[in-house]
């Protein structure tokens, strides 16, 4: 007995930090697949507020990139819009759109705060709960995919980013016709990887890569960016695709998170 | 001002230049300059190893809070903190430590603080990029890291001691 309470006492310092390694490490792990809170995380009340502080001083220095941005999105909004077609058909024909429902609703936000270097990079964003944000959300910009939501407070959410490893979106090759997932090897935050794809597919440089839309978290077609190149993997059947973003995460404000209306009926379908 | 606010000042001024200066510092993927170890290597020698651990855990918590890594921070600063003593043991002089003294450049000369903060903050680099990574594929890129973003940190906390530590003498 004797013994044994001097070996613990010997050993107090290292049991202390085993406790505290244990912990750090535990909350590591929980909070990189799924958060519980938004405790020590920047979407908790303090960490939010002060984004939103240096926030309010940097946002100035984007501003002429972000509005070339924006500018160029609602050219190709007005494109679209039937006010500003020339309509072929006579006036009679023309018949109140009823045969479609809307499925998705996009919130508008801003991100104040990230990274784009660090291993695994998050976003802040100044907008919650209280907007309707929930975690697993899909985020995108004018330019492309972004990332999606990871834990939110009542007034900020965090977005687990493309630049992440293990963000696995789901991603389409339009000109080929094949899917697979898109992932991020952590050294060029303009170049991601899509794995998957089989190494039997032909597959052209500079085709364009978007969103496949089959989890439900993004809409179909959302741009992701165009194939760089295609290495073979030693002893594997898929390709190694390098994705050049169409979008610069280092530069990016303004950006929409996707809200499924339909979420609840796919999760059913699927499960079934 | 007393012992006691001095250091908590610098707390929250080493808290907010790593938080809010060197995280959003972006150079390369493989720079990362870490400055919170060297708040702990400055306490004075007397503190025992169940305070620094202690304190290790709150900056680190305070840190992880504001640059989303969920305990990445936390647990690297508490292996420092855990083998500080140790290093300072190995490397001690002939007749103890001098507890007037402070562990900075200036009080214990060059040759000193090069040996022991270098490889404490080796292995607190180290162990920060491999939970970072989380596997073994990429063990090359992980020794970049630790070299680069080493050899960086170091030399910015040698420029941060002469800027803010007051020097002896």
């Amino acid at each position: 007995m004797q013994n044994l309470i001097a070996f613990i006492k010997r050993l107090r310092f290292f049991i202390v930090f085993f406790v505290l390694q244990f912990f750090a490490l535990s909350m590591y792990v929980s909070f990189m697949s799924a958060p519980r809170s938004s405790y020590f995380t920047t979407a908790s009340y303090i960490s939010g507020n002060l984004f939103k502080i240096r926030h309010s001083i940097t946002q100035h220095f984007l501003l002429e990139k972000n509005n070339e941005a924006l500018q160029k999105e609602n050219v190709n909004l007005r494109k679209s819009s039937s006010l500003f077609l020339y309509n072929e058909a006579s006036q009679e024909t023309r018949v109140i759109d009823s045969t479609s429902a809307q499925q998705y609703d996009y919130i508008p936000g801003t991100i104040i705060n990230s990274t784009t270097m660090k291993r695994d990079n998050f976003f802040t964003l100044n907008i919650g709960n209280i907007q309707g944000i929930e975690k697993g959300m899909g985020v995108f910009s004018s330019n492309g995919v972004v990332g999606i939501v990871h834990n939110t407070s009542e007034h900020f959410s965090v977005v687990k980013s493309v630049l992440t490893k293990n963000i696995n979106i789901d991603v389409l090759l339009t000109e080929v016709g094949a899917s697979g997932m898109l992932k991020w090897t952590g050294e060029n935050s303009n170049v991601g990887y899509i794995a998957g794809i089989s190494n039997d597919i032909v597959v052209p440089i500079g085709s364009k890569v978007v969103t496949r839309g089959g989890s439900g978290i993004f809409p179909r077609g959302i741009e992701v960016g165009i194939v760089k190149n295609t290495i073979t993997i030693e002893g594997e059947a898929s390709w190694h695709i390098d994705v050049e973003f169409s979008q610069k995460y280092a530069a990016l404000e303004n950006i929409y998170v996707v809200k499924n209306l339909f979420l609840d009926e796919f999760k059913t379908v699927q499960n079934q | 001002m007393s012992q006691l606010q001095i250091y908590f000042l610098r707390l929250l001024l080493f808290l907010f230049l790593q938080s809010f200066i060197f995280n959003q510092l972006e150079i390369s993927a493989s720079i990362h300059v870490m400055i919170a170890p060297l708040y702990l290597f400055l306490l004075p020698f007397d503190r025992s190893i169940l305070s620094l651990l202690l304190i290790a855990l709150v900056l680190g918590l305070a840190i992880d809070a504001t640059s989303n890594t969920f305990g990445l921070h936390t647990s690297s600063l508490v292996l420092f903190a855990y083998l500080r003593p140790i290093v300072f043991r190995v490397f001690s002089p002939r007749d103890g430590y001098d507890s007037l003294k402070s562990p900075s450049i200036f009080d214990m000369g060059n040759r000193w603080f090069i040996s022991t903060f270098s490889i404490l903050l080796f292995s607190h680099h180290l162990w920060f990029f491999i939970l970072e990574a989380f596997s073994f594929s990429e063990t090359l890129l992980i020794l970049q890291k630790t070299i680069l973003s080493g050899v960086i940190s170091f030399v910015v906390c040698v420029i941060l001691q002469t800027i803010f530590i007051k020097r002896a003498g």
